[in-house]
């Protein structure tokens, strides 16, 4: 088990190798000079010559990803060109919202979509699996700011049973913090629990079909005990996997359900970074975001074992 | 199809298995009516796609005024007789906007489709059939995987200039990994099967290997693969260009008509509202397509998923 984790994290050092040299060389494959794409269209040549030189535009390109990896390495994300504050430190300044936010969306997102798959599984072609597959294919076809306005209106405006926008440190008291989070994890997660409760219901059926289940089923044990203990154990593996996958649904849809409830986030950052052309910032962002997504595959591909004793490697 | 035996209400009693009617109660229906009524979700997906496709084409006819003209006078009008869907803050007829920007949602959504399969085809097919190119391969496609396309789409557009074709070309990188992945597990799999076995021993060369025998039967996963991509640009497209980071705000897209309603979304939901409900009418049909599509290809999943 310690063999295969170790492992499986140093399988991961290429992959985070090449994202780090993508993200890195992102800024020399666009077309034109780097330093005139990062000073904008109101730069002046001062500022495109300051740049440059920031960047070791003179020096080979190998030798530049070198320096920034070693300082990458050491948490040194590199300048804000906006507001010359570190990118580690902005970074840091918005970490909690995005993370409150990411965390309630995942566990809500579990706790709906998963019971809701194995429904529509145990009542396979009847009106409520229907209702349900219809559900998800509109949580696939609804983009993720029409839910938040949508949801925002009715239930902040109209009814006035939650707050509208902003976000309040969890600091200031938990029920504060959840009650400002509730509407964007909904929106957040709306395509999030239609994507797990698809591959539940999916895995839940062909589970179902297997004779221990009618073993199980003869012997008397009950319907509930029969759907969570016997068979959702043995679908949980695809369940699992689609979870930590859909994680980068999560990372894209923060930006824009950040954008729609004025959360002051990682995803706020970055918008705000692309209408500035903060380099610096985005790469810092991009490669943050990688590495988290990176990481959380990691622990869905340990927690197979715990799942399936079966699973050696 | 019978309903299967609950084995808890027949406890005790022996019952005679039904056995399921082999021969269909009627004749397939032939024709366009048959296929409509064996595959409801692929005809409700091309009706609403093919709707949205002659608005785009016929926009300048359906009743549109020109959708970038400015009124300053007749500014958030909301919707009347004269503005069916309202006006906008610049005063711009939202029905005439919302009709023009069908056209940037399809032509970004199909081109990224066509030129992300072709790519990922490629790459897919070389990977799966080159041995010692697969391996570089992958590891270039298991880095691409590890950055959230939404972010790897806007990482790239934050170097352009905002333009349709920037736009589309941001997307279809984003999309192509998964395609190439896909195709490589087919192609995979496909090597193993006796019949491309038998050609090889047959003496057929690689070129004619892969079009006569690998290349077919890429085509029906790949299609489906092409209708979710399509779906997943159109929201992309509209994401980018709602955060200020995609089309340029001067072209009618549904995404720049919900970026500029945003600030005024409390006040005049109706400039978020309108667009938004044809971009998910649009999705939905691409997606019900793609749902019908994967029902007829793989009759197998068919009950499944």
């Amino acid at each position: 088990m310690l063999a295969f984790i170790v492992r499986r994290v140093i399988a991961t050092i290429p992959v985070m190798a090449f994202v780090a040299l993508f993200v890195f060389s992102l800024l020399y494959i666009a077309p034109g000079d780097p330093a005139a794409v990062i000073a904008g269209d109101q730069a002046t040549p001062a500022d495109v010559e300051r740049i440059r030189q920031g960047l070791g535009l003179d020096r080979p390109f190998l030798v530049r990803f070198g320096e920034w990896l070693f300082r990458v390495l050491r948490g040194d994300l590199g300048i804000s060109i906006f507001t010359s504050l570190p990118v580690s430190q902005l970074i840091a300044q918005r970490i909690e919202p995005t993370v409150s936010l990411m965390v309630v969306t995942l566990l809500l997102a579990i706790l709906i979509a998963v019971p809701l798959g194995v429904l529509a599984a145990w009542k396979a072609n009847t009106w409520i699996d229907r209702l349900a597959m219809a559900f998800c294919v509109t949580g696939f076809s609804v983009p993720v700011f029409v839910v938040g306005y949508l949801l925002a209106y009715v239930f902040a405006l109209k009814l006035d049973w939650l707050p509208v926008q902003g976000y309040t440190p969890l600091s200031q008291g938990v029920w504060p913090w959840f009650e400002n989070l509730i509407l964007p994890a909904i929106t957040l997660g709306f395509v999030y629990i239609a994507l797990i409760a698809r591959i539940t219901r999916a895995s839940m059926l062909e589970v179902l079909q297997q004779d221990y289940i009618r073993t199980a089923r003869s012997k008397g044990v009950g319907q509930t005990s029969i759907l969570f203990l016997h068979a959702l154990k043995n679908a949980a593996i695809p369940v699992v996997t689609v979870i930590g996958i859909g994680i980068a649904l999560l990372i894209g849809g923060a930006v824009v359900t950040e954008s729609v409830f004025a959360i002051p986030g990682l995803g706020r950052l970055t918008v705000d970074a692309i209408l500035r052309r903060d380099y610096p910032v985005i790469q810092g962002v991009v490669l943050m975001f990688s590495f988290v997504y990176v990481l959380i595959n990691l622990l869905v591909d340990l927690v197979y074992t715990l799942i399936d004793p079966r699973i050696r490697y | 199809m019978t309903k299967p035996l609950d084995p808890t209400e027949t406890a005790g009693l022996v019952v005679a298995p039904q056995l399921p009617d082999i021969l269909p109660d009627r004749k397939p229906l032939k024709g366009v009516v048959g296929f409509c009524r064996r595959n409801p979700s692929i005809a409700i997906g091309a009706f609403l796609l093919a709707i949205m496709f002659v608005m785009a084409i016929a926009a300048p006819y359906l009743w549109t005024v020109d959708p970038t003209a400015l009124a300053p006078s007749r500014r958030t009008r909301i919707p009347s007789a004269d503005y069916w869907f309202g006006t906008d803050m610049f005063g711009r007829d939202i029905y005439s906007r919302v009709v023009y920007g069908a056209r940037i949602s399809l032509i970004v959504g199909f081109s990224v489709a066509i030129l992300a399969s072709i790519v990922g085809l490629v790459i897919g097919l070389v990977s799966g059939m080159v041995r010692w190119a697969d391996s570089l391969i992958m590891r270039v496609i298991d880095g691409m995987m590890s950055i959230p396309p939404i972010l790897l789409a806007i990482a790239l557009m934050a170097l352009t200039r905002g333009s349709v074709g920037n736009v589309i070309i941001a997307i279809t990188i984003a999309e192509i990994p998964r395609v190439a992945r896909l195709v490589r597990g087919v192609v995979l799999t496909l090597r193993e099967q006796p019949y491309v076995e038998a050609a090889i021993a047959a003496g057929t060369r690689t070129p004619m290997l892969i079009l006569r025998h690998i290349l077919p039967n890429t085509f029906a996963p790949m299609s489906v693969q092409a209708t979710y991509i399509c779906a997943s640009a159109m929201i992309v497209e509209a994401i980018l260009s709602f955060i200020g980071a995609g089309i340029p705000p001067t072209i009618p897209s549904w995404g720049n008509i919900m970026a500029d309603g945003r600030t005024l979304w409390q006040v005049k939901p109706h400039i978020v509202m309108f667009p938004a409900i044809f971009l998910s009418i649009t999705v939905l049909a691409v997606n019900l397509v793609g749902d019908g599509l994967r029902d007829v290809l793989d009759p197998r999943m068919a009950k499944k998923i």
